[in-house]
């Protein structure tokens, strides 16, 4: 607790949640915002493709929109890390703020997962599978994320 | 600036929809992840669109990523009634908060967007483009302004809380 009160407590951690500056805080949530749109959208767009909501797109030519999703996921992954700095005493002991960690390292193992077996030599059987538990894991890790404003110790404004 | 729209923010203010957005906290946060999960969605479908005519995975055809739009549709359908249920609550509030005012009319012109793009016939040359064909510098305007104004709707939607009156 000692190490989450000096990490909060740091220059950078306190303006970023106090200074009120657009710069801090709140841009540091939009671009947590815009991570989660890149992430997850284009998951679940390859998602759609492999349950068969889109056609019969190639899909080959969908690798080409994964480095906008892993440039979500680190967008969310170093904007994460800040947000958690600036209120690392109440999230860190907040129940759900580890259920969405979990939630979040699935589904990132299952995208990788997805990624190796379509862009594979052969096209697995049991992709559709894959691309549902996918749509749920980001459900559920979107849905744990709204309620670290809800539940457990909360802090100031999400 | 907008007090064109006090009575129409006065009146929701006090329906029931309004009682009942205020009361219930269980509500208010599942609209919320709606909301999230609405947004992904749309820049999902409509973001991987705008990417392929900007030329990112050229090798997929037009037509058949084209069939991600009703989802992108539904995404914004999600959001669209899950947002008129948050203004509802504290309507008057909204309207004269300079952030959602700004994303309003982002809204409405990513509205305008979409108009032209199969108004003035785009998204027909677009449709036919097979896997390797660059899209036509029309529709790469439409695609780039697609991208700017979804992800200007976002910023503005965070901003919320944090420029003008709100809460």
């Amino acid at each position: 607790m000692e190490f989450l009160t000096w990490v909060e407590q740091l220059p950078f951690s306190t303006w970023v949640r106090e200074s009120g500056s657009l710069y801090g805080y709140s841009l540091i949530l939009t671009l947590h915002t815009i991570g989660l749109a890149l992430l997850m959208g284009i998951s679940f767009a390859v998602d759609l493709r492999l349950i068969g909501f889109a056609g019969e797109t190639p899909v080959a030519p969908y690798e080409r929109f994964f480095p906008y999703l892993w440039l979500g996921f680190w967008l969310n992954a170093i904007s994460g890390v800040i947000l958690l700095m600036a209120d690392a005493t109440t999230k860190m002991i907040n129940p759900v703020f580890y259920v969405k960690m979990t939630l979040i390292a699935l589904a990132v193992w299952n995208v990788t997962i997805i990624r190796k077996r379509m862009f594979g030599n052969s096209f697995p059987a049991n992709a559709k599978t894959l691309a549902w538990i996918s749509i749920f894991l980001w459900i559920g890790a979107t849905t744990a994320g709204r309620l670290m404003a809800y539940l457990g110790p909360v802090a100031g404004l999400q | 600036m907008v007090t064109f729209l006090d009575p129409f923010a006065t009146w929701i203010q006090t329906t029931q929809l309004a009682f009942v957005m205020r009361d219930n906290q269980w509500l208010w946060a599942f609209c919320e992840t709606v909301h999230f999960l609405g947004l992904a969605m749309m820049v999902g479908a409509i973001g991987a669109l705008d990417l392929r005519m900007l030329g990112v995975a050229k090798q997929i055809p037009m037509r058949p990523l084209h069939r991600l739009v009703p989802w992108g549709i539904a995404g914004f359908v999600a959001n669209l009634t899950t947002g008129i249920m948050f203004y509802s609550a504290d309507a008057t509030q909204y309207t004269h908060n300079i952030a959602f005012q700004f994303k309003m009319l982002f809204v409405l012109l990513a509205g305008v967007n979409v108009l032209y793009f199969y108004g003035a016939k785009v998204s027909q040359r677009v449709e036919a483009l097979g896997p390797g064909a660059d899209a036509p510098m029309s529709a790469k305007v439409v695609a780039a302004s697609s991208l700017f104004l979804w992800f200007g709707v976002m910023y503005w939607g965070r901003m919320l809380p944090f420029i003008g009156t709100a809460f």
